[in-house]
């Protein structure tokens, strides 16, 4: 049995596919590519595909990972082109090779955030002492979490982003089983604060794309 | 424009349905278009991309080198008050053009509580919702599907419809076009012509005149319209386009699955079935195409599952042939084969086991009424002993759930047929105790469905009264004090959507300005029940003095004119009016392969009606 650990991007409309959309899609395109991967036993075999971790409907991948097994050794140049001659518009294999590191290793993720919209408070946003946010957990309640240390270690605040009304910015947040910090929180943390401030319901927009998975220490997760 | 829709997508449910991009959806380049056809489909992403007519139709046109067909859904509640708000007309999936942009708009009509969201899509797409309000310079709106083959209620919101299969007719159109586009297009000219085409019905072109009391007094065509326009078919399936690729969706649909289309047409003639007459004659394909179509789809869609289409899958002369051929593969690929509406008893217990039918759909019967008596008179051909049978065999294979669906209101329908329903599920719960192998410590569940039934068009019921909606809830209230055990649960359609379906089904143009007016008071999504509303219908009837039980509710006489007497559909007046009788009598009729009734679908001369037969 061979492992492959897959990586890809997902991008352009491609970004509409949510998570479990996504399963079925590349369930489907290691159909059409004829590889021999392995399925789950059981009443509705399926190719057995897992992926480190699930991106957000509407978030755009540089580097994400899917894992699967082949049950006959396919050379990993042939895994990458066959399944790129089959992937929908959007969907594109980088890579493949065996994986070095297990998933549950997967600790963070970068992010670039491309904010649009009415930014004249990020400056007093930023200035907080604390930024406030509720993060839901699987339970279905809510715990408070502050979004200052991540926001601190921001790169590329451009100085003219409340002028211009765009502004970007890139940044390392939690991701993985022990903790994991969605981008969509300090979308809705701001948009709350300009609230107060502006009285618009949805003062900015926030895209998010992630380009890259890391292990501990910054370890690239490969 | 792009920027704009992709500003809604975020904040939308479900931004699969309206992202586009999907594997297999066609990008052209626009500038080298002679025809842009915008496939309509008047209900939400998941069900429009479940139909194959729409798959089939979508291959076709973008076959042709200058032709670029995109698709269009409605879009959900959250989408569409958007787009108002912020002035986003309706849009191709794929080019994401408004529909201005195109040729021609082509409406899909599958169920008629579907009409008002046609006049929706146009709305949204700013384009006049009346054809005599439609400039040269508009693009054409024109509709198919099997409610054409009453097309009244809609007769002056579409330019034109086909009639019956649209592999032939739509192509023939384009070729029309392309001449008229090329010398300057006039669209009354451009009609003219189009009426002359087979299969090409143009309601403007049509005078309609009515007597006192509402019936019709005489239809008549001008301009050189044909005074019957006859439906098109293929009659060679085997030669016929088929998709290779079906656009795979990214989100859920409804049938999310390859399906390949095994025959047209029904044998049976049951009586309140208008799919069984509207295409007729049955034309089967052979098991090798079948079986080479299958698997060129499911290899290049990747589609885990596969299922055969067909009305009555079970009489399809070769299954017993292309099931191993199917198999054969299939399970080598680890894809699976579902197959609706079988009689399982038809199957040897390897193949059944194989296939796995019992597992995947459960056991499922249409015996439709509850007494033979009343099943002889809809001349549904299913009786009590091969339900039970088949019933027993299912419990001792360890099986404990069956759902049967019936339909309420049928003519000649008494109380005791009602009745009949809950009885005839009783036996099938005695049946399931009477098996001494039953799992110990299990109950059976007989699940019963009921609909309202609704007189159609070109059905041997065309002239019957609906059941009103207070004679149809009593009924149901009958039926309920009938099953007297909890081992039968029941559930049915509301009978006001049904009156609504039975008004439009035998509607005739007077009920466009009603169609028009019930939109205008927030009327666009009828056939989702959260959203229909029988009083706001109710209301504009009122208001334009017409009577909607005039439509639903009343007898017609056998020498009355039908809103439909002028289109063709193979099957005459005069053999649906025998039918009628037989009916009234409890006379069975031998289905298609047995005998030749005489319908008069034998004038395409081919099909079943040339088939030996045994």
């Amino acid at each position: 049995m061979q492992e492959i650990r897959v990586r890809f991007q997902k991008t352009g409309r491609a970004r509409y596919i949510s998570h479990l959309d996504l399963t079925r899609a590349m369930s489907r395109a290691v159909r059409r590519a004829a590889l021999p991967v392995w399925y789950t036993e059981g009443f509705n075999k399926h190719p057995y595909l897992t992926f480190a971790a699930p991106l957000s409907l509407g978030y755009e991948g540089l580097a994400e990972s899917m894992d699967f097994r082949l049950i006959q050794e396919v050379p990993p140049q042939e895994i990458v082109r066959r399944l790129n001659g089959v992937l929908p518009e959007g969907l594109t294999v980088l890579s493949a090779a065996e994986p070095v590191y297990k998933a549950k290793e997967l600790a963070a993720a970068r992010y670039r955030l491309t904010w649009t919209g009415d930014l004249s408070c990020f400056a007093a946003f930023l200035a907080q002492e604390t930024i406030p946010a509720e993060k839901r957990t699987k339970k279905g309640g809510t715990k408070p979490l502050d979004l200052k240390p991540f926001l601190q270690s921001a790169d590329g605040l451009s100085e003219d982003g409340e002028a211009s009304g765009m502004m970007t910015m890139e940044l390392t947040l939690p991701c993985g089983s022990s903790q994991n910090v969605n981008p969509s929180l300090i979308a809705a943390a701001y948009n709350a604060f300009a609230r107060e401030r502006t009285g618009k319901e949805r003062a900015a927009e926030c895209r998010v794309l992630r380009t890259g998975l890391f292990c501990a220490q910054g370890v690239p997760f490969a | 424009m792009n920027k704009d829709i992709e500003a809604l997508l975020s904040q939308v449910q479900k931004p699969g349905r309206y992202a586009g991009g999907e594997l297999y959806s066609v990008v052209k380049d626009p500038a080298r278009m002679n025809i842009r056809f915008a496939f309509c489909f008047p209900d939400i992403y998941e069900v429009g991309m479940s139909h194959l007519g729409m798959k089939l139709l979508y291959g076709l046109f973008n076959e042709q080198p200058d032709v670029w067909c995109e698709r269009v859904f409605a879009p959900d509640t959250d989408m569409e008050a958007l787009m108002r708000e912020r002035g986003i007309p309706l849009f191709g999936l794929e080019s994401r053009d408004p529909l201005t942009a195109f040729d021609f708009i082509g409406f899909t009509l599958q169920y008629e509580l579907s009409f008002t969201a046609v006049l929706n899509m146009l709305d949204l797409a700013g384009i006049p919702l009346r054809s005599a309000d439609r400039e040269d310079g508009c693009p054409l709106v024109i509709a198919g599907g099997p409610c054409a083959c009453n097309p009244e209620p809609l007769a002056d919101f579409i330019d034109l419809f086909t009639l019956g299969e649209g592999e032939e007719v739509n192509l023939e159109l384009f070729a029309l076009y392309r001449r008229h586009k090329a010398a300057g297009f006039r669209r009354a000219a451009f009609l003219r012509e189009a009426a002359q085409i087979e299969g090409v019905y143009v309601p403007s072109l049509y005078e309609v005149r009515y007597h006192e009391d509402g019936t019709i007094a005489s239809v008549t065509a001008r301009d050189g319209a044909p005074a019957k326009v006859r439906k098109r078919i293929v009659m060679d399936l085997d030669s016929a386009y088929y998709p290779d690729r079906f656009v795979v969706p990214f989100i859920d649909i409804v049938h999310d699955r390859a399906m390949s289309e095994i025959f047209r047409g029904c044998i049976r003639g049951c009586r309140f079935c208008q799919a069984g007459f509207i295409y007729r004659p049955v034309r089967e394909k052979s098991a090798e195409t079948v079986n080479a179509q299958s698997r060129a789809l499911c290899e290049s869609t990747g589609y885990e599952e596969f299922s055969l289409s067909s009305l009555s899958t079970s009489d399809y002369t070769e299954l017993e042939r292309l099931l191993p051929m199917l198999l054969d593969w299939a399970e080598e690929e680890k894809t699976n084969i579902s197959l609706p509406s079988l009689r399982v008893d038809g199957f040897s217990e390897e193949l059944a086991a194989k296939l796995n039918v019992l597992r995947r759909s459960g056991l499922t019967f249409a015996p439709e009424a509850g007494t033979q008596r009343l099943r002889d008179a809809i001349n549904k051909n299913l009786s009590e002993p091969e339900i039970l049978e088949t019933a027993k065999k299912a419990f001792s294979a360890g099986w404990t759930a069956v759902k049967l669906y019936f339909m309420m209101g049928l003519p000649t329908e008494t109380m005791e047929d009602v009745a009949g329903i809950a009885q005839l599920a009783q036996k099938i719960v005695n049946s399931y105790y009477q098996n001494p192998n039953k799992p110990k410590g299990k109950g059976v569940n007989v699940s019963v469905s009921v609909s309202c039934f609704v007189p159609k068009p070109f059905t041997p019921f065309q002239w019957e009264p609906q059941d009103t909606v207070a004679q149809l809830e009593d009924k149901q209230r009958h039926l309920r004090e009938a099953v007297t055990t909890k081992k039968v649960s029941l559930h049915w359609h509301d009978a006001q959507v049904s009156f609504l379906e039975g008004v439009f089904a035998r509607g005739d143009r007077r009920l466009c300005a009603v169609m028009e007016e019930a939109f205008r008071r927030g009327c666009k999504r009828d056939s989702w029940s959260e959203h229909f509303s029988l009083e706001t219908w109710l209301g504009v009837f009122r208001d334009l003095g017409l009577d909607p039980a005039f439509y639903a509710n009343r007898r017609r006489s056998f020498d009355e004119i039908l809103p439909w007497d002028h289109l063709d559909y193979g099957v005459t007046k005069a053999f649906l009016a025998e039918e009628n009788r037989r009916a009234h009598e409890n006379i069975t009729t031998p289905n298609c392969r047995q005998s030749c009734s005489g319908c008069g679908a034998a004038c395409w001369k081919g099909g079943v009606c040339t088939d030996a037969r045994n």
